[in-house]
């Protein structure tokens, strides 16, 4: 087998993986069990960055979602001791027929733009230069950077939001 | 590719992953000999000379245990933890650069597992997973004390990846690139002669603060919070008994040797020395030792420290974690910009 149609098959592999456990991430009725599905997607999600030769997104991917966000996610969970949700018969049939919908809709929506705008430039296994790391720091610093800058302000933002919010709570 | 190239990658892959285990039993008979010298008692001495094939019998015994599953355990993920645990501590050491290059049929084959361009991102990224394994422990034995442990770490090792993450930043810049092969090429010289340009003189802070936040990423003392025994029974591994407990001692152990050899591969060179300069398969030979030394001597002070110094509470862990280490690492990394800026270093 020669290295392009190994890393297309390596792609398709992680790309349904990442598909099947966001699946088992929505189904799932057990939080914790949903967390963990979502690390998993993600895991994959960073093993077609590494086949599309984008290194340094798959690390990211990993060490900020994976790695962080998601542990986060999981203590919080840890610390209520969410219980497994007891499935419900939902009240109208219109609430069925009204997600169905809204499940169609999307759907349409997400191959339109999929059509319209043709297949991504990059290909899994394609033998084009990795992206380099000092090119993603010099797009971030030159032409990105009022965007860059805002993002840090937002996040300030809410940094100096939650401390506030927590502060309040505590001191009465 | 040819019979050789397959033959070059094998051992590539096999050496770093056979080396480390290799070392663990070593490493667990210096850990109990250490304990009973720093105590003033003998340690383990009776199974083979010195005590040397105590580590065998503890393997005996490991596979010999009953392996319990609590009755009121998360089955799968009970299972699952330790595997966890284990692979995102094999699979560091990966990227760490033990040697210079041999030469092999006319080519020079690097001492590293893998020379990725993102080299320590990938490294900080499996760390990074590496708390799943402890906390899933915690919760799915259904156990308070697990809890407890499981909760604990995942807020320490949160905390202190940040502290880590940024004394590694300095490095980083300092050698322009996110390649470990770069990191240890840049350290391969002296100034004025005769003092080696590791990055430890120009960022000693750096050192000290990434030194510090390993020792709670791997859960040692004083930083052993997530099963401190004297309040939490064992804590996330409370429940766990025969292999299943071994593999998180083999993963606390394996955790320490990566987090030593990354030491000395950001701040002490890693296998260069002053004046030392590696030609053929005999300096490749004589640079892997010299890394084994150097990363040698870190273990050891983990060992040393564990049994000298008492544990922390969390409200102090916390507070040194946030309060001390995160801002002097901010300011090492402005004082090696500051010297990239001026070109002293690079």
């Amino acid at each position: 087998m020669d290295p392009v149609t190994a890393s297309r098959l390596l792609f398709d592999a992680a790309a349904g993986l990442a598909i099947l456990f966001a699946c088992v991430m929505v189904v799932h009725r057990h939080p914790v069990k949903s967390v963990l599905a979502l690390v998993v997607s993600f895991f994959a999600l960073a093993v077609t960055y590494v086949l599309l030769s984008a290194p340094l997104i798959a690390a990211v991917q990993v060490i900020v979602y994976a790695g962080a966000i998601l542990v986060l996610f999981l203590f919080v969970l840890m610390l209520l001791n969410v219980p497994e949700e007891i499935r419900q018969k939902s009240g109208r049939p219109i609430h069925q027929t009204l997600s169905a919908a809204a499940i169609l809709v999307f759907a349409v929506a997400l191959l339109a733009t999929l059509r319209a705008h043709g297949s991504p430039g990059a290909v899994p296994g394609s033998p084009s230069a990795p992206a380099d790391i000092r090119a993603v720091a010099r797009l971030l610093f030159s032409e990105h950077l009022l965007s860059f800058e805002a993002l840090s302000i937002l996040l300030l933002a809410a940094l100096v939001g939650s401390f506030c919010l927590a502060r309040r709570e505590g001191s009465s | 590719m040819t019979a050789l190239d397959w033959a070059i990658t094998a051992l590539r892959v096999l050496v770093p992953v056979l080396a480390i285990l290799m070392a663990l039993p070593i490493l667990l008979w210096l850990e109990r000999r250490g304990a009973g010298l720093i105590q003033d008692r003998p340690g383990p001495n009776r199974v083979g000379p010195l005590g040397l094939l105590q580590p065998l019998a503890d393997v005996v015994k490991f596979f010999m245990k009953e392996d319990l599953v609590p009755a009121n355990a998360d089955r799968l993920l009970y299972v699952l933890a330790p595997a966890i645990a284990l692979f995102s501590a094999m699979t560091t050491f990966a990227v760490i650069p033990y040697g210079a290059t041999v030469p092999v049929g006319g080519r020079e084959v690097l001492l590293v597992g893998a020379d990725v361009s993102i080299g320590i991102l990938y490294l900080f990224a499996l760390t990074s997973l590496s708390v799943y394994g402890i906390v899933l422990a915690g919760w799915s034995s259904n156990n308070k004390f697990s809890l407890i442990g499981g909760i604990r770490s995942s807020a320490q090792i949160i905390s202190y990846e940040l502290a880590m993450t940024t004394a590694a930043a300095g490095v980083i810049l300092a050698a322009g690139s996110f390649r470990l092969t770069d990191v240890v090429a840049m350290q391969t010289g002296t100034w004025f002669g005769f003092i080696p340009r590791w990055n430890l003189i120009p960022q000693f802070f750096g050192f000290v603060v990434f030194y510090v936040a390993a020792f709670a990423e791997t859960n040692r003392l004083p930083f052993d919070l997530p099963e401190a025994e004297a309040e939490l029974v064992a804590g996330y591994h409370t429940e766990y008994s025969a292999m299943k407990f071994a593999m998180f001692f083999m993963a606390e152990y394996i955790n320490m040797i990566v987090a030593s050899a990354l030491t000395v591969t950001l701040f002490f060179g890693g296998w260069a020395l002053p004046g030392f300069e590696p030609h053929g398969i005999g300096g490749a030979i004589l640079s892997a030792l010299i890394f084994f030394a150097k990363t040698a001597f870190f273990v050891w002070i983990f060992i040393w420290v564990r049994w000298t110094l008492p544990r922390f509470r969390y409200d102090q862990l916390m507070r040194l974690g946030w309060k001390a280490l995160l801002p002097i690492a901010l300011l090492n990394l402005i004082w090696v910009a500051f010297l990239v800026v001026k070109g002293w270093i690079r």
